[in-house]
């Protein structure tokens, strides 16, 4: 893939004309790559002593160099082994000049070298890559050099255009193989680590908003180096860092991608919306939106929410960033100039870079004025998880319920996230339907936190019942919303919370269930999820004393249950149905069987009662207020059993259950990342431009 | 010309009264001077005595322009020589003498030549009676005060502007915005006077000079700002804010703080270094805060101005109020103002305080998710509760190190996390199913089960804690194989019951979140705010609350709480129980400003909004049935307020809840049904209780009524607050204490205006009239 668009490239940048003049780098790249007899190279600084320093001031060539490299075979490139050394050593070398144009220039050749040879080597392992670089004997040598040199380029007060590009080499050096394992060469890279430069990056406000971005993502990968075989040294740092300013700014970076998607997302469905088509939109509505979603790559924030992940994941201490609000986006007072309302940056093409987002004035508008992390978050996972069709989007909905699923089990973010005093409007995206009007964003009330959350999942479930059934992501889903309700009977934060709406759409979600049982079987434990769901009942009718915020909403719970018995009923006549047969669900649908008692029992109950309190004031259709009191004059002979565990769950755990996920999802972000990685990105002609005044 | 006499006089120690002035004073004058030097313990002998000298120098200088005006008296002899002796007795080296009359001399020359020749005749006897009275123990800091008003003798100012030094500070702090007053706006003679006394007390105390320099400014505001510029209020303010007035001999000590807090903070790092000269950065932009608690290496070697911190401080959260001021909602405001605060807070802690707190503390946090909003239209006032560390002394106790926020993580394991307001046993009560049957049998009456496992299931404090798998199972796999069944019903009254045990908390209402904030007990609250802080554990930790107001003039309001303070003491040395409870007032510029709020009040206001009851429906919904105990003292509190805010209102004529339009209003004040009804109607005991306090309260004032005119009559000078619009404002606040009536009368008066105002019950209920709490009720 990759190879095509280079070529592209070179179509594109090099015109015809230039060709049979060839450029004295050229030359010399030349005379470097010379086999002059039998298989053998010789050091073009024999003849010329001043050739590494006049390859050096010289502007890199990208294309013919990588293009050269990619046009020799194995074999050939073996055969050069020993100048390709010589190079990366110059370069090396290089980098601790003092003239920044050879840094420039060294830095340059060196991505070249190294996707380069990466190119011609895909087959072989990446010993023989480190090998052909720089040679087995000196390799471990080099790679201190070159990392010590990165390190001090990135902390030192110098231009700022010189450390992106050291961020790029970075990027390019993490992101070779498609593997992030199987990239050798980082064993280096954990030995000498950056770590501290990255975070100096972030906690430094100018180079934040300058390499936040790529700093961010670096981390975000380098986390992923063999995360589960070895002791990665950079899991050990990030998961300590306590440094207030650090860690902020890391949210930051991560807050300004993610709104950055949120703001274009927007802005192109309401180009949709205001088009004469906004009535068709209506109607078919998510097509529309599906339309939409294939120009807004969600690939480039695979990056970031895998960096907010880790962070969350691994740092005890950014749960508090969550609930940072930003600074600098939060606080912009004054509108310079109408937010363009075409993109700036070509969707999809680079990473959104934060520089874009300084510059561009949010619009005043409330929601945007006081958010935080989380907000963002909540918003962004809205509008990811609403399409989880295609497999990016899938990955994309995935990790943010895991992200979320790591929230909800911190007790810090539990507490804020039911913070009465924190409230918030939280603008979930709301996919079209047709059965429902989009709700009027300024009728939303404001509300604590842990709100949107809820809101978010129950948009989840009543969105996604299909044949294509999201089942993993239907689980955790049900996790989530489990975990919040045992942070709130533990805690007893009773949530002024319109839990009706949760429950039909668990309700619902049962009735789905059941209706495409037989396709569902086929691929799926279906009972899983219904013992999850029924079990969220049962918290809610043996413990809701502990979090309910009224007893009418008690009341209410047993009128739902009630009202729906039909539901239930038809649920335990499966459940037992299959308990019975000695089929392969007995185990799984035994176990929904007991976990349905006490609705069954409720519903047992009631029903009886309610039918002859309409016999006798012969009522054939009682109202919803006739049934509540029915209700709530017949609790006191129902008895329920207490089921156990019902408060417990299983803490999250990657490295069981979710190691092949992240794999994958890693494998795809390096891709991206190396794509992205484009060859205007590298050879920065501002950068010249900045440092050819200089000399 | 006679009054000169009197002031070089205590001063001088020599024990023969030889030259001594007009009368046989020669001796008690003697008798001053050891008790003031005796009560000078406390302040700082060489300041006063510089002082002291000061004022000498003057004299002598006049004497020079009296001997050529040819009305010599015997004053000349007092002073001819006199320094000199004096000065050796206090045992000062003659060299600084010196020194300090050539400063001294050429300072003054100008002012006093002008002085002198504004001097008027007095006979001497009147000046031997003011200077028994000045020596007697009757003359107060409110004496001095008058006296330093009236007087147009330079020396009776000298004489008092030395006097100042002898009293308490806290007894001349409350007439600061006096004297400072009287700085801006009298003429030079007065300025003189008072200026040592407020330079040596800069010198002292950091917060004095705060004070000074807000005061200074406020006060100057009304003067055209042609004027302004070159006034000599402007000037001191200048003094102040420069560094001028530092402790010289006191220096932080720099060893103590050098090797200070950095442990708060992750181990050397370059990002630490990094975040360092950041910090530093931004201090020059003077748009931040300066942290010195990460960063004592950069205090050390530039140490900014003193106060610079601390108007940081204060103009961040003007800044907070202006822009809050600019967004629609109250819900938006809201918002705002928290993730302001959260900023903030990332600047604190820093070498900043409350100026309005009793004591001296350090600013570390501020729990921004309890700051609310509070009800105005146009402007923003908002509520912020700041939490501080208390410390011996603010200039030399180092900034406590910052502890991070998230901090507080690793000292609250998972396991003992607070169950948010639940203690213990309330806990072990209501968790569980089954212990909740203890005491209630009947509850248990569940046919099918004998005898139930009382097994209270551990499991649930650690539910999180990887212990046990989800699943159904584990019910049978428990130790206690019998299910536990529980009644419907129960779940349904356990509900009910903790909602009603839950003190009646007013409902999250966004239009108005400054009610619940309110109404919460400021004990639970301190509670709850330092079980949240990663402060919270240390011993020295305070809770304080704010109302930061931007564009509001708090002047009158200041005036007003002067004014409630006098008769607040006067009214307690006269032993009548009338209660009022003033706010503080800190008057930043003539249109900002912070009150402290008084803690455990709710505005009636809310209060009826909020319980949708008559005051009295609340007062019995608190504190229960009429014949209740707790009713009973209630009620009373509430008439002893009721009848002091009352009277308040009558001599002030407050229309909303402060004196904007003081001395204007005829009507008395506002009494509602509501008021009489709570109070047990109108033929109650209560009601004449109540009647009689009044009675009793304003005889009180009218006793002391000079205490209360002066505080304002000074105030007069030089503003132009709409209360003192027009010339009677002094004049109507005088006849409001009906001097010429006897008791009878004023007993008749007290009932007409009870009667006056009960039949204005159309009067609206102000908003502002939160004297009224349940604080203490």
């Amino acid at each position: 893939m990759a190879q095509v668009e280079k070529r592209g490239g070179l179509l594109r940048k090099s015109s015809a004309s230039k060709k049979p003049l060839k450029e004295k780098v050229v030359l010399m790249y030349d005379e470097i790559f010379m086999v002059v007899a039998m298989s053998q190279t010789e050091d073009p600084s024999k003849c010329s002593p001043r050739f590494w320093e006049e390859l050096f001031l010289m502007k890199v060539n990208l294309e013919y160099l990588e293009g050269k490299l990619e046009s020799l075979d194995g074999e050939e490139l073996m055969k050069i082994k020993d100048n390709i050394n010589c190079l990366f050593q110059h370069c090396i070398q290089a980098l601790g000049e003092e003239h920044p144009i050879r840094v420039v220039n060294a830095l340059q050749t060196l991505c070249a070298l190294i996707r380069g040879v990466h190119q011609k080597n895909k087959s072989t392992s990446g010993f023989d890559i480190i090998n052909m670089l720089m040679g087995f004997d000196k390799a471990e040598l080099c790679m201190k050099n070159l990392m010590e040199s990165l390190d001090s380029l990135l902390c030192a007060e110098g231009s700022e255009s010189l450390k992106s590009l050291c961020l790029k080499l970075l990027l390019c050096l993490v992101t070779v193989t498609d593997n992030i394992s199987q990239n050798t060469i980082l064993e280096y890279v954990m030995i000498n680590s950056i770590f501290e430069a990255i975070l100096q990056i972030l906690s430094h406000p100018p180079s934040r908003r300058e390499h936040g971005y790529d700093a961010v993502v670096l981390l975000a990968l380098l986390v992923n180096y063999r995360k589960y075989e070895s002791v990665n040294p950079y899991i050990v740092k990030l998961s300590i860092v306590d440094d207030e300013a650090t860690l902020n700014g890391m949210g930051l970076v991560i807050a300004q991608a993610l709104s950055e998607y949120n703001r274009q997302y927007k802005d192109k469905e309401e180009e949709h919306q205001s088009g004469f088509f906004s009535a068709l939109t209506n109607m078919v509505g998510s097509m529309f939106i599906a339309d939409a979603h294939e120009k807004i790559s969600v690939q480039t924030n695979e990056a970031i929410l895998l960096a907010l992940y880790e962070a969350v994941h691994l740092n005890r201490n950014f749960i508090t960033v969550l609930a940072q609000s930003h600074p600098e986006m939060g606080l912009v007072t004054t509108p310079v100039s109408p937010a363009p309302t075409t993109p700036v940056t070509p969707l999809g093409t680079t990473p959104p870079s934060s520089d874009v987002i300084s510059s561009v004035e949010l619009p005043l508008d409330a929601d945007v004025q006081t958010s935080n992390l989380l907000i963002t978050f909540l918003k962004y996972s809205s509008i990811v998880m609403q399409d989880t069709k295609d497999e990016h989007r899938l990955h994309s909905g995935k990790l943010c319920l895991i992200i979320l699923t790591c929230i909800a089990e911190d007790q810090y973010a539990n507490a804020f996230l039911h913070d009465d005093n924190m409230n918030f409007r939280v603008n979930l995206h709301r996919m079209p339907m047709r059965h429902r009007k989009k709700a009027a964003d300024k009728n939303l009330p404001c509300r604590p936190l842990v709100c949107a959350v809820l809101d978010l999942m129950v948009e989840f479930i009543v969105t996604h019942m299909m044949k294509e059934f999201p089942m993993d992501l239907y689980i955790r889903c049900i996790q989530v919303v489990h975990k919040l309700l045992c942070y709130q009977k533990k805690c007893r934060v009773r949530l002024h919370y319109t839990w009706r709406e949760l429950w039909s759409a668990l309700i619902n979600l049962l009735k789905f269930l059941m209706s495409n049982e037989t396709v569902l079987l086929a691929k799926h434990n279906i009972f899983t999820l219904a013992l999850m769901i029924v079990n969220l009942f049962n918290m809610f009718i043996t413990y809701g004393d502990t979090f309910l915020p009224t007893p009418s909403s008690y009341d209410e719970l047993y009128y739902e249950i009630i009202r729906m018995h039909q539901s239930f009923d038809n649920l335990y006549s499966m459940v037992l149905r299959l308990s019975t047969n000695a089929g392969q669900w007995k185990e799984a649908a035994s176990k929904v069987t007991h976990a349905l008692v006490n609705i069954r029992a409720i519903i047992n109950h009631f029903n009886p009662k309610i039918e002859s309190y309409a016999a006798v004031n012969h009522i054939s259709q009682l109202s919803e207020e006739q049934v509540l009191e029915v209700v709530r004059a017949n609790y006191d002979t129902l008895t329920l059993k207490l089921q156990d565990g019902l408060d417990q769950y299983e803490r999250y755990s990657e490295q069981h259950k979710e190691a092949a996920f992240f794999k994958e999802l890693v494998r795809s972000i390096s891709t991206n990342v190396r794509r992205n990685l484009a060859f205007h990105t590298l050879s920065q002609e501002v950068l010249l431009k900045e440092f050819s005044t200089i000399s | 010309m006679g009054d000169t006499v009197v002031e070089p006089a205590p001063l001088k120690p020599t024990s023969e009264p030889t030259s001594g002035p007009p009368g046989n004073n020669g001796g008690s004058l003697l008798s001053v001077i050891t008790e003031g030097v005796g009560e000078l313990s406390v302040i700082d002998p060489e300041v006063a005595q510089k002082a002291c000298q000061e004022v000498l120098e003057k004299v002598k200088l006049l004497h020079g322009g009296v001997a050529v005006s040819s009305r010599g008296t015997p004053l000349e002899l007092v002073n001819g020589d006199g320094v000199d002796s004096e000065i050796r007795c206090l045992d000062d080296p003659p060299a600084q003498i010196r020194e300090e009359e050539d400063e001294m001399g050429a300072a003054v020359a100008s002012g006093t030549a002008k002085g002198a020749r504004r001097r008027r005749q007095n006979n001497s006897a009147k000046q031997s009676w003011l200077l028994r009275l000045f020596e007697s123990k009757l003359f107060d800091i409110s004496m001095a005060i008058s006296y330093l008003y009236n007087s147009k003798e330079p020396g009776v100012q000298a004489y008092i502007g030395n006097r100042l030094f002898c009293f308490r500070n806290e007894d001349v702090d409350f007439y600061l915005p006096q004297l400072l007053n009287m700085y801006i706006h009298m003429d030079e003679d007065v300025g003189d006077a008072i200026k040592p006394y407020i330079v040596h007390r800069c010198r002292q105390s950091i917060n004095f000079s705060l004070q000074c320099a807000l005061l200074l400014g406020a006060y100057s505001s009304d003067m055209h700002i042609s004027t302004q510029r070159h006034s000599r209020g402007t000037k001191l303010r200048k003094l102040i804010l420069s560094d001028e007035l530092k402790p010289a001999h006191r220096k932080r000590e720099l060893p103590s703080l050098s090797p200070a807090p950095d442990t708060g903070l992750s181990p050397s790092k370059r990002t630490h270094q990094r975040s360092k000269s950041d910090a530093t950065a931004s201090i020059s932009l003077s748009s931040n805060l300066k942290r010195t608690a990460s960063n004592p290496k950069v205090e050390n070697e530039d140490e900014p101005v003193r106060l610079a911190p601390e108007r940081e401080f204060i103009k961040s959260l003007m800044a907070i109020g202006k822009r809050l001021a600019t967004l629609p909602t109250k819900e938006q405001k809201t918002q705002r103002l928290i993730s302001e605060l959260s900023l903030l807070n990332h600047k604190l802690p820093a070498r900043v305080w409350l100026p309005t707190a009793g004591f001296d503390h350090h600013v570390v946090r501020v729990p921004h998710t309890q700051a609310v909003v509070l009800n105005s239209k146009d402007k923003a006032p908002y509520l912020i509760y700041v939490e501080v560390l208390e410390c011996e002394n603010f200039d030399t106790t180092s900034v406590p190190a910052r502890i991070p926020e998230n901090r507080i993580r690793s000292t609250r394991s998972v396991e003992n996390l607070p169950e948010c307001g639940i203690t213990h046993e309330q806990r072990a009560g209501s968790f569980s199913t089954v212990p909740n049957y203890d005491n209630d049998d009947e509850a248990w009456s569940v046919d099918d089960i004998g005898e139930l496992q009382v097994e209270l299931p551990e499991v649930h404090t650690n539910s999180c804690d990887n212990i046990s798998q989800f699943s159904v199972d584990s019910i049978t796999s428990q130790e206690s194989k019998e299910p536990v069944f529980i009644a419907a019903g129960d779940i349904r009254r356990r509900l009910s019951e903790q909602l009603a045990h839950t003190p009646t908390a007013f409902k999250r209402d966004p239009e108005d979140p400054s009610a619940v904030a309110l109404k919460e007990p400021w004990q639970e609250k301190v509670r709850r705010i330092r079980e949240g802080s990663p402060y919270g554990h240390l011993p020295n930790w305070r809770l304080l609350s704010v109302i930061v107001k931007c564009g509001d003039d708090l002047r009158q309001e200041l005036l007003a709480f002067q004014v409630l303070k006098q008769l607040q003491s006067i009214w307690e040395q006269e032993r009548v129980p009338l209660w009022i409870k003033p706010y503080k007032i800190l008057v930043i510029s003539a249109d900002s400003g912070m009150i402290e709020p008084v803690v455990n009040a709710v505005s009636i206001h809310q209060v009826k909004k909020q319980s949708q009851l008559s005051l009295l429906d609340y007062f019995l919904q608190e504190h229960g049935s009429y014949t209740t105990e707790a009713f009973l003292s209630a009620q009373r509190n509430f008439v002893q307020s009721c009848a002091g805010y009352c009277l308040v209102c009558y001599l002030l004529q407050v229309k909303d809840s402060s004196p904007r339009n003081l001395g204007f209003e005829t009507s008395a004040f506002k009494l509602t049904t509501e008021f009489v009804d709570v109070m047990g109607g109108l033929d109650g005991d209560m009601f004449n209780y109540y009647k009689m306090l009044m009675l009793q309260g304003l005889i009180a004032a009218r006793k002391h009524m000079d205490k209360v005119v002066q505080i304002v009559e000074i105030m007069q000078q030089g503003s132009q607050l709409p209360c003192f619009h027009g010339s009677s404002t002094i004049r109507n606040l005088k006849e409001r204490f009906h001097m010429s009536m006897t008791e009878e009368q004023l007993q008749l008066l007290v009932e007409q205006m009870v009667d006056g105002s009960m039949r204005s019950i159309t009067t609206k209920l102000y908003d502002g009239f939160q004297y009224l709490t349940n604080g203490i009720m």
